[in-house]
């Protein structure tokens, strides 16, 4: 613990508690001593603060002590009074105005980190001026008559040698009605101790002359009270000295004189000497005297029981006296305002056991008066005493306490007083190192203006950071709120300061509102003061405020776009928060060797394009075939490496946006920032002009007051984007830079205009190298750096491809014809055009005499028609590669024109991806090869759906029934049905019923759904096992015309519709399992599409497929049994026997073996098994659904055999011949075996109780016994009911 | 009910993870921060007397004009729930801090919620607002 007197308040109290010494002087002496620069009492205020005295003083004990530090205030008569509080606020207004100004030059500087404020002692975080304004505030209230501490000890008389008259001068200059009111109205005692000094000014006045008039004066007013000083004894005034005790002066003197320079060491000796003489001869004397009789006053008056007891009875009677708080009431002769004086006097001199006592004795005497300003002034000064001996800390607070809320309690009189007590008891509590209860008084003061609340509660902050454990957030807290005082009082300096000291605290604090407040407000003030730079860095932070209210948005938004404006230039801005880069560089689209038609294209997956390519593109090994060849033409190994791309085409990269706020932001100039460097100086990384460093992430950087970023250098061209993002969305830029020349070509980063006025820049570089640290992945790192750098090569031919009057949408079907335009804009040749699509389903490429048809006549069937298109081109299988003819050339001038063929095969959105290789003519070019790449995507929606239920005629073995259920499933479209062909010349196809019938309106209208049955008939009785192409040639009979007559029918053999069945077969074979006889189904519609652009009327073709239609049947084979219906026969002669035959036809691809039995009797099995094994094996056979259709007809079959059963107990027939006829049959091949039957009486009999038995033989073998060949399948088929009417014959 | 109110949710690295003004009085705009000033500085208050104390709820621990700060240390990963309010039902308060303390170990076991984030359900917004309908 530090002695209390070496305190921060122990030192104050003895500065300011201290006698007090009234100066009265001619104006003469005043001029001699202005000579210096100084005061009268500037001059001698120095001399007036003894460090070591060294005077033994006894006051009222008997021992006496030395006093070693002693000071006197000096004041002029006529400043001894209180000050006026207007006078009191300007004065501290200029301490904090001029603090203020002083330190402008540290706001700019960067507040130290928090960890060095914590570790830097109390003096240099705490600005210096607080002690100079607190002294104010402190001086502010001196001279109030309840304290005598302030009340003149001494009266210093002053003449000059120069004055006349010096006697009477004297005396003049102690006239009561110039003195201060305080020894006048009666608060002190006007009979005060005097000291008479003769002021010799040695250059104006000889030594002799003034020696006189001291021994005039010593004459009158006593030898001992007067003394002559002599000043002004350096001739020149150039006295220079080594401490210039008046130093301290510099500030209030505005004149460049060297203080002092007339007084040179003899009179510094001299003042000395008389300061010391005045202070240890006269005034403490003085005191020492007053003390021992006031209180020997006292204690014959107040002390002893006798007289406590007379006292308290005494107060007791003037209970009744109404509450006076300034307590004139007491004059010096009364006994309290004496015990006050001796209280003070013994405090001034050190006896603070003295002044307690006296204090306490008081203390309670104004209390039972209620003067409670005297009272508060009592337990101050009980605190301070009991500090100064360092006795009960509780008791010293109390005080304190008491004191300062006993001044608030009375009113605005003491709110100064409390403001001063306040000081005190903070100071106290700090030297106690309670710093946080230190920082609750200060708080505790701010109660008064708001500039003393500002300085009070910056004071209350320094205590939270000095408390232990430190209190950073409370330091914060304080420091905003004393800032938001300082603002108040319009001292924006102080208030940025303690801005700035907080800002240390909250900076990148997650409290959002915290941060954008502070920072908001320190931007806005500097740029109030001009500082704009600082003014913009703060208010940076606080764009990005998602978090914030709309109108806070608003508000920070205008007021950083108003500051910008302010400083009339334009900033780029590293870092700009606003707007948000999403996931800078979603995409980069370059062409190397791969060029894109369109945006779209670019979009679609690489491995797509890839893997469309795969045949096309050369590999890298072919190219290196030669070795010759290498040296000339293999890329350089830094080719490899970073990405190529031609000089004059433009490189996209797409640069996310987002909003964070509420409300619309504009953005303009988006444009990417981009490197160039020639090949040859490598080592030069900037050779264009426009091009800047950005590298050493420079937060703010102002450009030329246009701003404008040249989006046109020699070396490339930039793109440039404005749009307007609204409150909370993202958007999506896409920015191009096109090289110009050869070069590696660095996109650097992208750079954007906010509102028009700032400029950000967002560094694509930096983003990595973060992402970097974040996660240490440096392939990441790689590809992306890999992404930004492009090597320029000289421009080489691009060839632009679109596809003209390709439909967003079509209906399902739809059969088109399009063309392909290439165009070359380059003078350089191409060759070797190579085309591939993804879907040949959907696009076939035509023959160019296809261009010349007039479609759709030109798929109608010619009147002469000939075999011209029969045969098919099998090279064009799927996925195949068309090769331009070699003739075909591009110029600039005629593009090439190809058809195409176009058919929506199905439905759902789909994506065309076509794919154009082609080869520079151009040897020397780096790149030698180039794919156009373009992409379609169109909406197929459904149209027409159909089907088809195939099922053998029971009479016919070759004939079958065909049933078409087609539905119209558009919502507004209606088609009109015009053919249905068959693929392939051994089918025929005829209508069951008439058209009309069929059809009895026109069209199919939307929703309606149609049934028609047909016929279909094989004519050919054998297939060959040819090509499965070349069968597929049509006859005339494969088509059935369904619509109107007149029109003619399509060939369906002919290129495009034949290629797109092809595909269709393919597609649908995928799904279905392969079989042999199946039948393909073409449908031909027209939409009578009413355009919407009002274009003539086009009736759109479509063209339904449906492949490998099957028969739907349970049983490989059918059979037919053949023979007379009826017959007559003279039973009389003999039975009948009828010859029957049964053709059996396999319409499986295996070789069976076919069992007949015949039975007589009744049948024991009942044949299911069959289904069952069928079922079970050929599965293609039937779908699902029929399979309740075999159960069903299963069991009719029962019934049916039952019922034979009951009434046929004895058959009247039997079959003749072997019971079991045995065959084999070949695939897809009939049989006939011959049956007879004996009926032996007239009738009708039904020849159902047979059965097939069929066997699946294993291919290849020809074993006729059941034990050689392997048995895979078998079944057995219930005879078919066969009636034949046997007749009497007459 | 107060009519001033902030509630606050603080983590365990000082970082607000859930805020709402809940007094019955139309929030001013510029209260908003100021009310976090006096919470945030609250906090080094609570930072000293958590660990003097065995009590969780701590009432009034620290004040600014008329508003007091009270404060419900969680024994969960030092999350303190912190309450601005110039109401002196303390015994609200108290149940109030309770009831929200439940609904806060209900979203902490959630698996998808990262103890010390940032809580965004507004199931437990509404919830705590009808909390302090119910009790301040």
């Amino acid at each position: 613990m530090v002695e209390p007197e070496n305190t921060r308040l122990g030192k104050m109290l003895l500065d300011e508690i201290t006698p007090v010494v009234m100066v009265l002087r001619t104006p003469l002496v005043e001029e001699s001593c202005r000579k210096n620069g100084l005061s009268f009492i500037e001059m001698l205020s120095p001399f007036c603060n003894f460090n070591n005295i060294d005077v033994p003083v006894r006051t009222a004990s008997d021992h006496p002590y030395r006093l070693r530090k002693f000071k006197l205030r000096l004041f002029y008569a006529s400043e001894i009074r209180q000050m006026n509080s207007e006078v009191a606020k300007d004065r501290l207004k200029q301490v904090v105005t001029h603090a203020g100004d002083r330190d402008i030059s540290e706001l700019c500087s960067d507040p130290p980190a928090i960890e060095t404020i914590v570790a830097t002692s109390e003096l240099e975080i705490v600005p210096s001026w607080f002690q100079t304004f607190n002294k104010q505030l402190v001086d502010a209230v001196s001279f109030s008559e309840h304290e005598s501490f302030d009340h003149p000890v001494a009266c210093l008389v002053a003449v000059s040698s120069k004055d006349q008259e010096h006697i009477d001068k004297l005396v003049d200059l102690f006239d009561t009605n110039q003195l201060p009111s305080l020894l006048n109205d009666g608060a002190m005692d006007p009979k005060i101790l005097k000291y008479f000094l003769l002021v010799h000014d040695n250059q104006d006045d000889i030594l002799e002359k003034s020696t006189g008039i001291l021994t005039e004066m010593r004459s009158t007013f006593g030898a001992h009270d007067c003394r002559m000083l002599c000043i002004n004894s350096s001739v020149d005034g150039s006295e220079e000295h080594h401490e210039n005790p008046w130093a301290s002066y510099r500030n209030n003197a505005l004149h460049k004189k060297q203080f002092g320079c007339f007084i040179n060491v003899d009179d510094i000796e001299e003042l000395k000497t008389t300061m010391q003489d005045l202070s240890s001869k006269h005034i403490i004397p003085h005191m020492e005297l007053k003390i021992r009789v006031l209180n020997q006053q006292v204690s014959a008056t107040r002390k002893g029981f006798r007289n406590q007891i007379k006292n308290l009875w005494w107060r007791k009677g003037k209970e009744d006296v109404p509450d006076n708080p300034n307590g004139t009431m007491y004059t010096f002769s009364s006994i309290e305002s004496q015990i006050r004086v001796l209280g003070d006097y013994a405090f001034m001199l050190q006896d603070y056991e003295l002044a307690l006592s006296n204090y306490k004795l008081i203390s309670t005497d104004y209390k039972l008066d209620k003067a409670w300003k005297r009272y508060a002034g009592v337990q101050e000064m009980m605190g301070l005493a009991y500090f100064m001996l360092d006795q009960s800390r509780k008791d010293a607070e109390y005080c304190m306490e008491n004191a300062f809320s006993t001044y608030l309690k009375i009113g605005s009189g003491g709110v100064r007083n409390a403001v001063r007590c306040g000081l005190w008891w903070a100071e106290m509590l700090k030297a106690r190192d309670q710093y946080k209860d230190a920082a609750d008084v200060f708080f505790r003061i701010s109660v008064e203006e708001p500039l003393h609340s500002a300085v009070m509660v910056e004071q209350a902050s320094y205590c939270y950071l000095l408390s232990t454990p430190i209190m950073l957030r409370k330091y914060g807290f304080h420091l905003v709120l004393s800032g938001d005082l300082y603002k108040k009082c319009d001292q924006i300096k102080h208030a940025i300061r303690t801005y700035r000291g907080a800002l240390v605290v909250f900076k990148g604090t997650a409290w959002g509102h915290i941060r954008d407040h502070v920072h908001f407000h320190i931007g806005k003030w500097s740029a109030f003061l001009g500082m704009y730079d600082e003014a913009i860095k703060h208010m940076l932070e606080v764009l990005a405020c998602g978090h914030q209210s709309r109108a806070f948005q608003e508000l920070f938004l205008k007021d950083f776009l108003r500051i910008i404006q302010e400083t009339g230039k334009t900033f780029e801005v590293l870092r700009l928060q606003l707007p948000v880069i999403n996931f800078a560089l979603t995409k980069v689209v370059f062409e190397d060797h791969r060029t894109y038609a369109s945006s779209a294209a670019a979009s679609v997956r690489e491995s797509l394009w890839r893997s469309l390519e795969e045949d096309m593109v050369p590999s890298l090994s072919v190219i290196k075939s030669n070795w010759l060849e290498i040296q000339s033409k293999v890329l350089p190994k830094k080719y490899k490496e970073s990405n190529v791309c031609v000089a004059g085409e433009a490189i996209r990269v797409d640069v996310g946006f987002r909003n964070p706020l509420q409300i619309p932001i504009s953005i303009s100039n988006v444009s990417l920032v981009c490197e160039h460097s020639t090949e040859s100086d490598e080592t030069v990384s900037n050779a264009s002009s426009s091009l800047i460093n950005y590298q050493n992430d420079t937060e703010l950087r102002t450009v030329s007051v246009s701003g404008d970023f040249s989006l046109d250098t020699p070396f490339f061209t930039l793109s440039e984007v404005g749009t307007s993002i609204q409150g909370g969305t993202s958007i999506l830029v896409q920015l191009t830079v096109t090289p110009k020349t050869e070069g590696t070509l660095k996109v650097v980063g992208v750079r954007w205009k906010l509102s028009g006025s700032v400029v950000g820049i967002h560094n694509f570089n930096a983003d990595v190298t973060r992402k970097k640290v974040a996660r240490g992945n440096r392939k990441l790192k790689q590809s992306i750096k890999n992404k930004l750098e492009f090597l320029v090569i000289q421009s080489i031919p691009r060839l632009e491809g679109v596809i003209k009057n390709l439909p967003r949408t079509v209906y399902a079907g739809d059969l088109r014809r399009l063309t392909l335009e290439l165009k070359n804009p380059s003078t350089v040749s191409v060759k070797n055009l190579k085309m591939r699509v993804s879907h040949p389903r959907f696009i076939n490429i035509a023959d160019q005499e296809a261009m010349d048809l007039e479609f759709p006549n030109c798929l109608k069937k010619h009147a002469n028609s000939s075999e011209s298109y029969n045969h098919v081109d099998c090279a064009k299988a799927p996925n195949s590669v068309f090769v331009f003819p070699e003739t075909t050339s591009i110029s600039a001038d005629t593009p090439l024109v190809w058809p195409l063929w176009f058919r929506a095969a199905a439905g759902g959105s789909v994506s065309l991806c076509i794919t154009i290789y082609y080869e520079m003519e151009d040897k020397t070019a780096v790149i030698t090869y180039r794919t156009l790449r373009m992409y379609y995507n169109l909406e197929v929606l459904p149209s027409l759906e159909m089907s088809f239920k195939i099922s053998p005629c029971p009479s016919r073995l070759q004939e079958f029934l065909v049933r078409m259920d087609v539905i119209n499933k558009t919502s507004s479209e209606s088609f009109r049905i015009h053919q249905l062909s068959c693929v392939g010349d051994q089918w025929e196809l005829t209508l069951l019923h008439t058209v009309d019938s069929v059809f009895p309106l026109e069209y199919l209208i939307a929703g309606q759904a149609l049934s028609c049955f047909f016929k279909l008939k094989k004519c050919q009785t054998r297939v060959t096992t040819e090509d499965n192409l070349s069968s597929l040639v049509t006859s005339a009979r494969a088509d059935v015309r369904l619509g109107d007559s007149d029109s003619r029918l399509f060939d369906t053999s002919i290129s495009p519709l034949i290629l797109f069945h092809h595909h269709e077969r393919l597609l649908q074979e995928k799904l279905q399992q392969e079989h042999q006889s199946t039948i393909d189904f073409i449908l031909m519609s027209e939409s009578q599409n009413e355009s919407e652009s009002g274009q003539p009327r086009s009736s759109e073709i479509l063209s339904h497929h449906t492949c490998h239609c099957r028969i739907a049947s349970t049983s490989p084979i059918r059979w037919l049994m053949d023979g007379p219906r009826t017959l007559r026969h003279d039973f009389s002669t003999a039975f009948c026997e009828i010859n029957l035959r049964i053709t059996v036809y396999n319409s499986s691809e295996d070789h069976l073996s076919v069992r007949i039995n015949t039975v007589d009797s009744t049948p024991t099995v009942i044949p299911v098994s069959s289904a069952a094994s069928v079922s079970g094996n050929e599965e293609g056979w039937h779908d699902l659904s029929h399979l309740s259709d075999i159960k069903l007809t299963s069991d009719l079959m029962r019934s049916k055999v039952g019922k034979a059963l009951s009434f046929e107990s004895v058959s009247s027939f039997v079959w003749s011949g072997s019971s079991s006829t045995r065959f084999k049959i070949e695939p897809l091949s009939s049989a006939e075996v011959p049956l007879q039957v004996c009926v032996f009486s007239p009738g009708t009999f039904d020849l159902s109780n047979y059965s097939l038995h069929w066997n699946v033989l294993a291919s290849g073998e020809g074993g006729d016994d059941e034990a050689g060949s392997r048995v895979t399948s078998s079944g057995t088929c219930q005879g078919h009911s066969y009636h034949i009417t046997v007749l009497q014959k007459d | 009910m107060a009519s001033t109110a902030c509630f606050m949710i603080v983590s365990k690295n000082d970082i607000p993870i859930y805020e709402a003004e809940v007094g019955t009085v139309p929030k001013k705009e510029d209260a908003a921060h100021q009310h976090q000033f006096i919470l945030h500085a609250a906090l080094d208050i609570v930072q000293d007397s958590a660990w003097s104390t065995s009590a969780m709820f701590l009432k009034g621990i620290d004040r600014f004009n008329d508003l007091a700060v009270s404060v419900y240390v969680t024994a969960v990963i030092h999350t303190r729930l912190m309450l601005l309010h110039d109401s002196r039902n303390d015994d609200g308060i108290k149940s109030f801090f309770q009831e929200v303390h439940e609904l806060y170990i209900k979203t902490l076991l959630n698996p998808l919620y990262l103890p010390g984030s940032r809580i965004t359900s507004s199931h437990f917004d509404t919830k705590v607002r009808a909390l302090a309908r119910k009790y301040l």
